[in-house]
Parts: structure tokens; sequence; C-alpha cells
């Protein structure tokens, strides 16, 4: 077992660099409270956590827009198809956007923020897009269906995402049957979901194929098995023979010592860090194989000395979600909604329920290039300053391997309803601007602390960087702040608040 | 003397550059030694200096998602071809013949047009042994240049940069999009990830102070209008490995200054001279033929077009990205060719694998082996090169390969790149001849 952190060494720092990544920050008063109960009550309280009462999102209605697709089917004249198929493409992705939004305001507002990291943790393993799935009733099942089973059983949530029809669709499972088993899926499932390449063979992958025939979705986007679509004859898989189904697959797979070894790994680079020794790993991996639960493996890792190590610290950049999602729950900034939202997101390189593969996003340093920086801190002035939020028509369009051709919602829905109808001219140099209001500086600073910069420093940085800034940091901002007019102005703190969003420091977590 | 050039001295290069010494803090000395350190490094290394008008340029396209080459370059002369895919197959009388047994889908009758002009050529075959079926995995080895059971961290293109273009600024690479591919990873400069409007830096409105403690929080000390213009305007840093997740982060604000201005004000100043499809391809390429026609020094632009991953009723979605490739290829032709500057640049093309040769029950295409890779220029030596696969005589229902995808990279690396390709490889592969 891992060596437990030492009731001493639990601070504030410790809160804060636990709250971050188990889930999107806290506020200092959040922190004072964690850090006086101590490590055990805070890890308790978030794998515990209260119910989270957010309603489900309005877009959750199966087989909708069945008319819009009957247009399709039925248009008469190319023409009449192809305003068809757009009129369908667009009521699609008011759908998605929908989703994406409800998503975001949950994590920006939820007692529970372990359990939709760990949601997030799992849409990125088990990877399915809106690209492809056009359902947002079926990534919403999916969502609900990552975050039941979020700190649940491993096993159990693999078996329910083999017959997720979001994953179904994704990865082709509802077209496979007997005479021609589509492998998809089943490559996946081992490639990417349970073992990792080179633990299994290409014949592995065709048996186990088979045992995932006959999953269909039903006419109300629900899983249904059709038995004489099933391949129900004797199957070689991973050396074991027999007239194994899907959940057989599943059980045999997880009795393979590098599953959990697998999983372990995944979850501790997630959390830690990106490069954890051999021995650590096996030491989780020998826990979770026990029982593939989840929850006791979090609990050894938000308990041990190595999560709150130097080498943990600030050592992972803040995916875009979180960079997001933190900005509006510590700092109070005002998030975007609608296409507006996706393209920001798209901009930052991660779109929630838009992965560019199944492979899921690439994370760590990756989330950071040229491109993307520079969009943060763009992003970062105009979320604190309120100034206009400017959408340039970027197609969207994933690296590597786009499941379907489908293309981006902003590639033709030119600016969105938000703005004049009258500008839908679908131009590639259309701009589609804005307007936010500017963050709320009252919730963070008091009129007695507008007249001491250094109050003022101390109570945002607090915030920003969730733990103690580098004093270097620290006073290279309380210059720049004791250079502006006392008191201190909104659009002075404003300042300086988007000075410290456009730092290294506030990228990394 | 063996001082590495790390970040460290890349940011004081930067700080002490020419302009630089404006600033209080810089240190004469320091000056000479750093150039005294890339001329060494440059004798080593054969740096090849682009100075953004004479130097070869390439434009690498990848096909992501497994392009179906069977229904892309058509074997409409074999039975076995309209056997093996009875519902999903491209009828005889439609294909665009090349030489009486391959032609080209229909779709992609542009690319006939500049194959007939003598501006394209297509490998055929293309692949290599024990061919791995994940997108990943493959994609991996084909933008690493590994053999399939080893792993190499580097691109095959970082490692040109590495080996051909050390001290050079980083729009060395440039791709579009804000993803860098893993063909770009090297040791010291992994080119940058662009999209148009983007500018690093504190805002217009910002007050002096404000920009400047913004610059030094970000570890940019240099002032960006210093090295505009400049080949030679930084030397990079290690390996990424290597850097704190702060450092790393410090190192792409410097990239992204140095770069994006200088791009941005090449978009001021040039414009497309041809019409190209309003397709996400043809935005790439159209942008790209702009920064190549302003000057930016750039040895290699990425660009990619998604959605080839068609295990699914595969006819329509397939013709669709073949017609909207071969479109967004003429109008860069046409435009480059206006330009003048067509001669100058080398187009090569490809996927991660080919597709299964039987169709599927879905009316798509599985994950298969080799395909075909197309490459076009104003000075490449057109036609078909290597030979179709067999149909008959398949491996696993797969096609076996009859180029290695390396001789392909061997190739455009020695003869258009003037670049050591055998030490960029590390194994030696005998080039064709279409350049």
């Amino acid at each position: 077992m891992l060596s437990q952190l030492s009731k001493e060494k639990w601070t504030y720092d410790t809160a804060a660099h636990l709250a971050a990544r188990a889930g999107f920050g806290e506020s200092p008063s959040r922190l004072e409270q964690w850090t006086h109960q101590g490590m055990e009550a805070t890890v308790q309280e978030l794998l515990h956590p209260a119910n989270d009462t957010t309603p489900p999102p309005s877009c959750v209605v199966p087989n909708q827009f069945a008319e819009l697709r009957e247009r399709v089917q039925e248009a008469t004249s190319p023409e009449g198809q192809v305003q068809a198929r757009q009129a369908l493409r667009q009521a699609t992705n008011q759908q998605l956007y929908g989703l994406i939004n409800w998503w975001t305001q949950r994590m920006l507002t939820t007692p529970a923020p372990l359990i939709e990291k760990m949601t997030l943790f799992w849409h990125g393993h088990f990877a399915t897009s809106g690209f492809k799935v056009r359902s947002s009733y079926k990534l919403w099942q999916q969502n609900e269906t990552f975050r039941q089973h979020a700190l649940g059983n491993f096993a159990t949530l693999t078996k329910a995402i083999s017959r997720d029809p979001g994953m179904m669709v994704y990865l082709d499972l509802a077209t496979s049957h007997a005479e021609h088993p589509n492998e998809n899926f089943a490559r996946e499932l081992m490639e990417l979901f349970t073992l990792g390449e080179g633990n299994y063979s290409e014949a592995d992958i065709k048996e186990s194929a088979r045992a995932f025939t006959g999953y269909r979705i039903d006419r109300f986007e629900q899983f249904r098995f059709v038995k004489n679509q099933f391949d129900g004859g004797n199957k070689t898989f991973l050396q074991q023979s027999g007239n194994w189904n899907g959940d057989k697959i599943i059980d045999i797979i997880l009795k393979q010592p590098v599953a959990a070894k697998f999983i372990s790994s995944k979850l501790w680079k997630f959390f830690a860090y990106e490069d954890p020794d051999s021995q650590l790993i096996e030491k989780l991996a020998e826990l979770f194989r026990q029982n593939y639960e989840i929850r006791p493996l979090l609990e050894t890792i938000f308990s041990s000395e190595e999560f709150y190590s130097q080498h943990a610290r600030n050592a992972i950049v803040k995916c875009p979600v979180q960079y997001v999602v933190e900005s509006g729950r510590t700092l109070g900034v005002n998030i975007p909604s609608g296409r507006t939202l996706f393209a920001v997101y798209q901009r930052l390189g991660q779109v929630p329920f838009y992965p560019p593969n199944v492979k899921g996003w690439d994370g760590g340093k990756s989330w950071i290039n040229t491109a993307t920086l520079t969009f943060r801190y763009q992003l970062a002035r105009q979320l604190v300053l309120g100034i206009r939020l400017v959408n340039e028509p970027q197609p969207a369009k994933p690296r590597l391997a786009a499941p379907s051709a489908e293309p981006s919602p902003l590639a033709q829905a030119s600016p969105s309803a938000q703005t004049s109808p009258t500008t839908q001219t679908a131009s590639s140099t259309a701009l589609n601007v804005v307007r936010l209001p500017a963050l709320p500086v009252d919730q963070l600073v008091t009129a007695e602390d507008r007249k001491d910069p250094e109050a003022v420093v101390r109570k945002i940085c607090a915030r920003a960087f969730q733990t103690t800034p580098d004093p270097q940091l620290f006073d290279r901002i309380l210059a720049v702040a004791k250079l502006k007019p006392l008191p201190l102005a909104d659009d002075a703190i404003r300042d300086l608040v988007a000075l410290m969003m456009m730092t290294p420091n506030y990228q990394v977590c | 003397m063996s001082q590495e050039p790390d970040l460290l001295t890349r940011r004081h290069f930067l700080r002490t550059s020419i302009l630089g010494a404006a600033l209080s803090w810089t240190v004469p000395i320091f000056v000479e030694r750093t150039f005294s350190l890339l001329n060494a490094e440059a004798a080593e290394t054969a740096t090849q200096i682009a100075t953004g008008k004479d130097h070869p340029i390439l434009v690498v396209l990848q096909l992501a998602g497994g392009n179906d080459g069977l229904n892309a370059l058509v074997p409409f002369a074999d039975d076995l071809y309209y056997r093996d895919r009875p519902t999903i197959n491209i009828p005889r009388d439609k294909v665009l013949s090349l030489d009486g047994y391959v032609g080209f889908n229909p779709r992609m009758a542009p690319l006939k047009n500049l194959f007939d002009q003598g501006k394209l050529a297509v490998i055929q075959g293309v692949g290599y042994p024990n061919p791995n079926r994940s997108h990943f995995r493959s994609t991996e080895i084909w933008q690493t240049a590994s053999d399939a059971d080893k792993y190499v961290k580097t691109g095959w293109i970082g490692r040109y940069f590495d080996n051909c273009c050390a001290g050079e600024d980083p729009t060395v690479g440039v791709t579009i999009g804000s993803q860098l591919p893993q063909t770009f990873t090297a040791e010291k400069n992994t080119g940058i990830a662009m999209t148009p409007g983007g500018r690093l830096g504190f805002g217009k409105e910002a007050d002096a102070s404000e920009q400047q403690v913004f610059n030094e929080l970000n570890g940019i000390t240099q002032d960006h209008d210093l090295t505009s213009g400049a080949s030679i305007g930084s030397i990079n840093g290690p390996s990424e490995p290597t850097l704190s997740a702060v450092e790393y982060l410090q190192r792409t604000a410097l990239d992204a200054q140095v770069g994006t201005d200088k791009i941005e004000a090449i978009l001021k100043r040039t414009k497309p001279e041809a019409v190209y499809p309003k397709t996400p391809l043809g935005n790439e390429l159209s942008l790209i033929a702009r920064l190549i026609s302003g000057g930016l020094p750039t040895r290699v632009y990425y660009a990619s077009q998604g959605g080839y991953d068609t295990h699914n009723a595969q006819e329509n979605s397939h013709n669709n990205l073949l017609g909207q490739l071969a479109d967004a290829l003429s109008a860069f032709s046409s435009d480059l060719t206006s330009k003048g500057i067509w001669d100058r640049v080398l187009v090569m093309t490809f996927s991660e694998f080919g597709r299964r040769v039987a169709e599927n029950a879905s009316k798509g295409t599985d994950h298969g082996t080799a395909a075909p890779m197309f490459i076009c220029g104003g000075t490449v030596k057109p036609g078909l090169y290597g030979n179709h696969p067999s149909l008959s005589k398949l491996d696993q229902g797969d096609l076996i390969h009859t180029v290695d995808f390396r001789a392909v990279y061997t190739t455009v690396l020695n003869r258009w790149m003037k670049a050591p390709a055998s030490k960029i490889l590390g194994h030696d592969f005998a080039a064709l001849s279409f350049v």
C-alpha cells in the first residue's frame, strides 16, 4: 500500500491541490474549512458527496426529429433533400450545444465535483463523439451512465458501456451481426478500454467480435438484444474456449493482470503526474484487481503522500474543460453558452461530447501549443473584461480518424441565432460577436480591500492560483496593482485578474 | 564550449539579438557566444538556412481515418474487385482510366487533369511489413516512420527539423489548426500550430507596465518586433519531456509570439489567386498558399482531411471526400501556378492504412493495409509508380504492400528536401524517381 500523508502535512495548500485535482477548484472559505476538517474527512466528503439536484437537460427526448428524418427520406428533389438534411443538421447541432452547455453548468455548480471529474475521465476513456452519433439523447444517456458508475465498479461500467447506444453507434456495434461481425468495438475494447496495445492478438479481436453480435438499438434509442443476430458458437478468446457472450468476454479480459495496471496507471496520470514509477502502479493495480472497485482506489490515491509530493504540484496542465469551469467556479467569470461555448471549447482543443477520436484526448502537454495558448490568453481577457467574444467560423475537424464526414456545426451554421438572423450568410469571413457581462468584482473584494492593493492581489491570487503563489509572481502582479489609482476601480481589478489568467502558472494545477 | 543550446540560451539569444541592445540588461559578449554556438551547430548538421524565397517546400496532407485506396485508385480491369465489392464498387465505365488497369474515382476528375498535365505522381500499394490495423498505432508508425514493432518518440519531419534546421525560427514547420501532429515531434524544434487571427500579448489597450509584466510572467523577454524577418530567430529548447509544465508553457508562449506575428503580417498582404472550394481542406490549402507566397521561411506545412474511416454506408461519404480532396488540390495548384511558385512545392498525401478488399455487411469497409499515395507539384515526374497489389494473393483478406512508405519518404527527403534521408529514417531505402 502507498504510504499515507501524515496529519501534520495537511495544510491549506494540500487542500487546494486536492480541490483542483479531484474537482475544479474551490472558494477560499471552502478551502479553509477543508484545511480545518483534515484530509480524511475531506476525501470522504469527495467520495460520498451530497446529491446533485441538477435537472436533466431539456434536449433529452428519445427519437427526436423523427419528422425531419422522414423529410430527408421522402424528399423528391435533390434540392429538397439538401434542405431537409440541413434542417436536420441544424436542429441536431442546437440540441448538442444545449447538452454541452448543460454539462458545463453542472460542473460549475455541482456539490459533487469528484463525480463530475470522474465523469469527464470516463468520457475521455470510453470516448464517443457527437460527430458520428448525432443524438443528444444517446450522448446524455451515456453521460448519465458514466456519472452513475463514476466511483462504482469498473467491470459493471465496462459492461454498461458495451450496451450503451451512443457507443454502439460510434463503434458500429449496432450493425454487427453473426455473418459479418464488425471488429471496431472488439478492437478498441482491448486496445483502449482495458488492456492496451500488444496484450492480445488479431485472432482475439476476431473471436470477441463474434461475441458482441446481436446488440441492437430500438426506436426509443434503448439497447435491445436480438438473439437471432447473435453468434452463439464456440469462440477461443485469450486461450479460453466456450460459447462466450459479450459480458463473459469482458470478464475474461479483466482477469488479465495487465487490465488493472492499465486503468490504475491512467487514473494516476490523470490525477497526480505523468511519470509514475512501475512499483507505485503495481501497488495500485494490486488493490484494484481485487474487485475493480473505483472508490477505494481513488481513496488510496488522494490519501497518499505521493499525491501531495512536490513532484505532483503544478505538474498537470489544466484541460480546457477545467480551464473554463474553474474560471467560472473560483473567479466567477461568466461562461458563454450555445454555439459560442462550442466554439470556445473547439479553439481551446477540447469539446465535451466531441472527442477527436475513440482514443479520447491525449491530454498533458498536448493541450498547449502556440495556437491553443494564444487563444487561452485571448479568452481570459474576454471573459474577465466582458468585451466581445468573437467566433471565427473555424472548421471543426478532428486531426485523426474522424468517424464520419459530417461537416462541423460551425462550418455551416454561420453567425448563431444569438445575433441577428440577417447575418446568416455562411460567409467564411463573417464574425459572430456576442457580448458577455464583465466579471462581477464585488464578489471578490470588499470596498475596504480596494484601498489596499496588497489585499486585493492577495484575495484574487487565492482564487486564481488556489495554492499559495510563487512570491516573485505575487510581487510582479502587486507592482502592477500599485501603479493603479486608489481605491481600485472594477476595471483595474479585472485587469489584474486577466493578468493572472494569462500566465503559465494559471494553466497548471 | 560544448554548452547545450537549452531553453536558457535560447531566451538569452532572443534577449540579446541585435536590436535587443535597447534592453538594459544586454550582455554583448553573450551575443557573440550565441552566434558562435549557432554557427558551430550549423556546421555540424549542415543546417539549411531558409530565406523564404527559394528553398523547396513540402506540404504533408493527412487523409485521416484510413482511405479506401481501392475506391480511389480503382483496379477496374480486375474482376476480383467487382466480385469482392458487389455493392460499393465504382462501375467500370465511370472509372477515369490511367493505364488500362487502374483509374481514378470519377469524383477525382480534377486530379486526372493534373495527372494528364504531368503534375501528379501516384505511388501504388504503399504500406509496411507486419501492418497494424489500429488507427492510432498505424498513424504513429506513419508519423514516426518506425518499424511496426518499434516505438519512436519523434516524428520523421521533426527529425528533419532537428538535423537540418537547427537554430531556425519556430515557423520552420507550420500546421494549420490547433493540434501539432506527431510527424512534427522533435527534440528541438517542433514547429508551430496556427489558427488565423491569433496573437499572443496582453492586449492592445494594455499599458507598458502591464505588457512588460505579462512578458516577464510568460518568460518572454524580447521585444517581439526584433525577430520579425530574421531567419535565425531562435535556438530551441531541449526535448519536451525534460521541461516542467510551466517551462513548457513559457517556451510555447515565446514561439507563439515569434511565429504568429510574422504570419499575421503575411496574411495582411497576400490573397488567394484561385477559387477554392468552401471546405475545411480548401481553406487550409488556401492559407498555406498565402504563407508560401508571403515568404514565410517554412519548409514543411501540414494539413489534414478527416472522415475516411468508412465502416458504414461509405459510397456517398467516401466519394465526397475524394471530391473535396481533388477540388482543393486542383485549386491549390492553380493558385500557386498563378503566384509563380508551384515549381517550389511538393504535396504528399498519406493515410494510416487502406481498407479490406471485401466490403463488410454495413456497405462499408474495415481497416486494411496498403493504399496509394498521391504526390503533386510543379516539377514532379508524373506517372504511376510501384506495382498495384494483387487482388488474388492476399494476406488474411488484405492487400500485400509493394512499396514501403519509407521509400517514398526517402525520395522526398533526399531528392526534394536535399536532406540526409538515411540519417533521419535510420534505414536505407531505395529512392523512387518521382522527383
